[in-house]
């Protein structure tokens, strides 16, 4: 028997098989607790196929707003004969185990608290055919039991998942109660972990950042999806395929914006392009594999300046790598897609709101530098649950770029040419086919000012020198850094995109383990903020942190930094396919630290 | 001074606002060929010149864009992508004409994929394959769709069955199917004028002969070749629709007429036998025979008006997308308020 109850600072992690219906029982567990205010955050790490694979969902519930993983498992919960074994015996000392008896495989774990439950079976007598699913929602039952979940949160979590379906609705809540009931009677109950209620923001909601990006982008004004499946990106396209209609639809009941199954990511990509240079808002979404395919057609839209978004939700590579599994490993690639010298604008958000606001953001920025602009997130923000008080309305109008679209805005410039300079940003004016003005053939061939095909060595130069301008010029215009900031300027963290849900609980346990206060940078877009510079400027230690091996954004603040400033930088970078754990990189970070002869920590 | 008259077409424009700059491809090349008939097609058909888009790929043939049409947009794409670009600017702008212009090794290899699900969509567009069996640009290796037993000027007798563009699109279901040859001027430029009144893709694989690389006698896409192996389906003869039909001379012999999408008539004269164009069976059998034999057959191959193209099929409103307001293309903040509001409950 257990002295104090932990209170809302634990993780549960569930070992289920892919296919059985066990993400629905999961989902109700954290949407559960969510309704009862807790900060909490789900984790679905899946394999890569449909049916079968061992799959663990992991909540953790924390206080503090921890949405990492966390280090530790305090419930163990094992469904899948498959990890059985493993999963038991990992689980460390004091480990509460709940277990589906049926399984009919051992437990033997003295030093661990392991409950047992006849799931299939019971599932079996209320429904035999759907016995298998329903078994999930035992376990449901019994944690709700054991942690204290209130019923009004299950009910309400199960009429969400269920939306409408008052069958299953009715047959889930019944198998819950009596996993309820089977354990309040079977168990000792009090396993140490509770869940309270805590206030709950009643504006908070939680949300996938795939389908967030897709809302950004309807509220940018879309015009062409044209998308090839790869995970962990369909879900960004299905879910504009899904809202489009609802939010998007014509006075005369006509769509708003085209979608279309390419072939392949090399169409993806060239529909995007076609978009784009007929004066439409094109985008696509697809993973590391198809960013490599739709190489040749990005640098086409670099050196064509022609505006397109392109959303990389990344996975693990290289190759077809982790399927299904997170990393930000393709930052290098996105920046310099393409042969030749070229260099992309990429948007990173890091919450489920920037996914959100950069969905819309990105076409304003391609259009206004005409320019091939980058949506940068992971399997991690993009597929798992993410909690939001609801999407803030765009700040600005539609920003259509430097578009001619009549004879007079076209007589007002001196010296028209598609291509010239007339602004002196490296932004030149375009006029759209179908206008009759000023018409020019396109091309990715070396051109002149005026689009004609040159191969002048002169004009090539001038060319390529004021494309690099012009991106430079987006620096300052782009998201600026997110800054968290001590007064004691030792160490600074610079990091990107989902390492956001970790990056408070690394700094936490190197403040508990050191006393060390670091200030932290979040860069939300390449080519970065000039606060970027300020930032590392200001400190004697600069850590770029990354889920990748290769430390792909410190490779290129070091190209970018002057040189002054590279001796302080230092990568902590780490991929191993699972969400980042804050402990591993507290770690690596303190290793990096001491390593170094100058003595930071005191 | 006197008043030079200068001939003008429909829309009263001189033919002088069809064309484009001057080529830079070997003189005698088939591609020049047909951008002439492609400028005087466009001409005759009275199509406003910056409703079209001239869109291409990569090699000798997409770079005639350059030379006609110069007051047209257009996009001189990557290799063997032109159809997705297109794909792309047709959905934002369903109103612009699409007249893309490609090569046989943009086409039929690199590019076939895209050639292929282009023509499964039904993308609305006429596409014109410039076709010499060789990498003209690459200094002439072969293409794919040159024929078993030719052989280029320089190296050994190809060996390999060709791809036969035409009976590929015809597999696909493309609507409309022809073949020409640049040299047949009169032929090209009616089938061209149809295809031009066409709503669907209109494939016209064009015999382009290659002067560089593949224009000698053993060449089956020489231009001695051609003219003497050239069995022509038909005579084709196009009406347009601001022409009264009845004011144009009836055909002494048997003749069919083809109504097209735009209210114009392509008048098909029967000259040995009679190839039915609704008939794909036939339209494959006689390329078949023709292939077998070592010939070339022209004329419209296969034609069916009735499916729906790319941009209908999805559904779109009336006006072109590029051409929506704010207000159709950013839902209201209400929208946005009621969205939260949903997914709060
Ligand atoms: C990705 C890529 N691969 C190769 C090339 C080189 N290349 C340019 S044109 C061409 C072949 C063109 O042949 P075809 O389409 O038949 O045109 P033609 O020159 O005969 O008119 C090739 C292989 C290229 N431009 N891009
Ligand atoms: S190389 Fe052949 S295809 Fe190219 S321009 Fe010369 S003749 Fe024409
Ligand atoms: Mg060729």
């Amino acid at each position: 028997m257990r002295m104090a109850k932990t209170v809302n600072d634990f993780t549960i992690n569930i070992a289920t098989a892919n296919g059985t219906g066990s993400q629905s029982a999961n989902l109700i567990l954290l949407h559960s607790m969510f309704e009862m205010g807790v900060p909490v955050s789900g984790k679905n790490l899946f394999p890569s196929n449909i049916s079968g694979l061992p799959t663990w969902f992991i909540i953790r519930a924390s206080d503090e707003g921890y949405q990492a993983p966390g280090d530790t498992t305090h419930v163990q919960v094992v469904m899948n004969k498959d990890t059985w074994l493993a999963d038991v015996e990992k689980a460390e000392a004091g480990t509460i185990i709940i277990h589906n008896m049926d399984v009919k495989l051992p437990v033997e774990r003295d030093d661990c608290v392991v409950l047992g439950m006849p799931m299939t079976k019971m599932a079996r007598s209320i429904n035999p055919r759907l016995a298998r699913m329903i078994a999930n929602m035992y376990y449901v039952g019994a944690l709700a039991e054991t942690l204290g979940i209130d019923q009004n949160a299950i009910n309400s979590a199960v009429a969400q998942q269920f939306k409408g379906k008052d069958k299953a609705i009715e047959l889930n809540l019944q198998a819950i109660s009596e996993g309820r009931e089977y354990a309040r009677e079977n168990w000792d109950c009090d396993i140490g972990y509770a869940i309270e209620a805590r206030d709950k923001d009643p504006n908070t909601f939680l949300i996938e950042g795939n389908e967030a990006a897709a809302l950004g982008c309807i509220f940018g004004g879309i015009n062409m999806l044209s998308w090839y499946p790869i995970t962990p990106s369909s879900s960004l396209a299905e879910a504009l395929i899904a809202w489009l209609p609802k939010l998007r639809q014509a006075d005369d009941g006509g769509a708003t914006c085209a979608v279309i199954q390419a072939e392949d990511e090399l169409a993806a990509a060239g529909m995007v392009v076609g978009a784009g240079w007929a004066g439409g808002r094109g985008m696509t979404c697809t993973s590391g594999p198809g960013i490599s395919l739709m190489s040749e057609f990005i640098g086409l839209a670099y050196f064509a300046e022609v505006p397109g978004v392109i959303w990389d939700i990344n996975r693990v590579g290289p190759s077809t790598g982790l399927p299904t599994r997170t990393q930000q490993g393709d930052l290098n690639l996105l920046y310099e897609a393409s042969h030749g010298d070229t260099q992309h604008i990429v948007l990173i958000p890091g919450t489920v709101d920037e996914c959100f606001e950069f969905g819309w953001r990105a076409f304003d920025v391609a259009e206004q530098f005409q320019t091939l602009v980058f949506g940068f997130s992971d399997l991690d923000l993009g597929m798992n649950r993410w909690a939001t008080a609801g999407f803030e309305y765009p700040d600005q109008k539609l920003d259509r770029g430097k578009v001619i679209r009549t004879q007079e805005q076209l007589d007002a410039i001196e010296n028209f040419g598609r291509y010239r300079d007339v602004d002196g940003d490296g932004i030149p004016y375009r006029t759209l086919p179908g206008s009759g003005l000023e018409p020019i053939l396109y091309r990715g061939t070396g051109h002149d000012e005026d689009g004609i095909y040159s191969e002048d060595p002169g004009i090539y130069a001038a060319t390529v020198a004021r494309l690099k301008r012009k991106i430079e010029g987006a620096r300052d215009l782009l998201p600026a850094p997110i800054l968290r900031e001590e007064n004691d300027k030792q160490v600074g963290i610079i990091y990107y995109g989902s390492v956001e849900n970790t990056i408070t609980e690394i700094d936490d346990i190197l403040e508990s383990t050191t006393g060390l206060k670091v200030s932290t940078c979040r860069v939300r877009a390449l080519p970065y903020h000039s606060e970027v510079e300020r930032f590392v400027a200001e400190y004697d230690k600069v850590i770029v942190l990354e889920i990748n091996r290769d430390g792909q954004l410190y490779g290129i603040l070091r190209k970018e930094l002057p040189v002054e400033h590279l001796s302080k930088l230092h990568s902590v970078a780490f991929s191993d396919g699972i969400p980042p754990r804050a402990r591993v990189y507290a770690e690596m970070i303190l290793k990096t630290l001491t390593s170094d002869t100058t003595e930071v920590i005191a | 001074m006197s008043m030079r008259q200068i001939q003008l077409n429909v829309i009263d424009l001189p033919k002088a606002d069809y064309t484009g700059g001057p080529s830079s491809l070997c003189p005698g090349c088939g591609h020049d060929q047909i951008s002439n008939v492609i400028i005087q097609a466009a001409w005759e058909n009275g199509i406003a010149p910056e409703t079209i888009a001239k869109m291409s790929g990569i090699g000798c043939s997409s770079k005639t864009p350059a030379y006609f049409l110069g007051k047209s947009h257009g996009f001189n794409t990557v290799h063997g992508r032109m159809p997705s670009v297109t794909t792309g600017a047709n959905m934002v702008n369903k109103d612009l004409a699409f007249l893309g212009v490609s090569g046989d090794g943009d086409t039929a290899s690199i590019g076939i994929g895209q050639f292929v699900h282009a023509i499964r969509r039904n993308l609305n567009m006429v596409y014109i394959i410039e076709n010499n069996g060789v990498y003209g640009l690459t200094k002439g290796q072969y293409s794919a769709t040159v024929e078993r037993g030719s052989k280029k000027k320089k190296g050994e007798v190809n060996e390999n069955p060709p791809i036969d563009l035409c009976k590929m699109a015809i597999n696909l279901g493309c609507g409309f199917v022809a073949r020409s040859f640049s040299g047949s001027k009169k032929q090209l430029t009616a089938l061209l004028r149809a295809a031009l009144s066409h709503r669907g893709m209109a494939v016209i694989d064009v015999i382009s002969p290659c002067v560089t690389f593949a224009n000698n006698d053993e060449s089956y896409r020489s231009y001695n070749y051609v003219k003497t192996n050239e069995e022509e389906l038909h005579a084709v003869d196009y009406i347009p629709h601001f022409t009264p039909i009845e004011e144009v001379e009836i055909p002494e012999g048997e003749f069919d007429d083809i109504e097209l999408f735009d209210g114009s008539t392509l008048r098909l004269e029967t000259l040995g036998g009679d190839h039915d164009p609704s008939d794909a069976v036939a339209a494959l059998a006689a390329v078949h025979d023709a292939e077998q034999n070592d010939k070339h057959v022209t004329g419209l191959l296969y034609y069916d008006s009735k499916m729906k193209t790319a941009d209908e099929a999805l559904g779109l409103t009336e006006t072109p997308l590029v051409d929506l307001p704010e207000e159709q293309l950013r839902p209201s903040k209400v929208a946005l308020d009621e969205l939260n509001q949903s997914f709060r409950t």
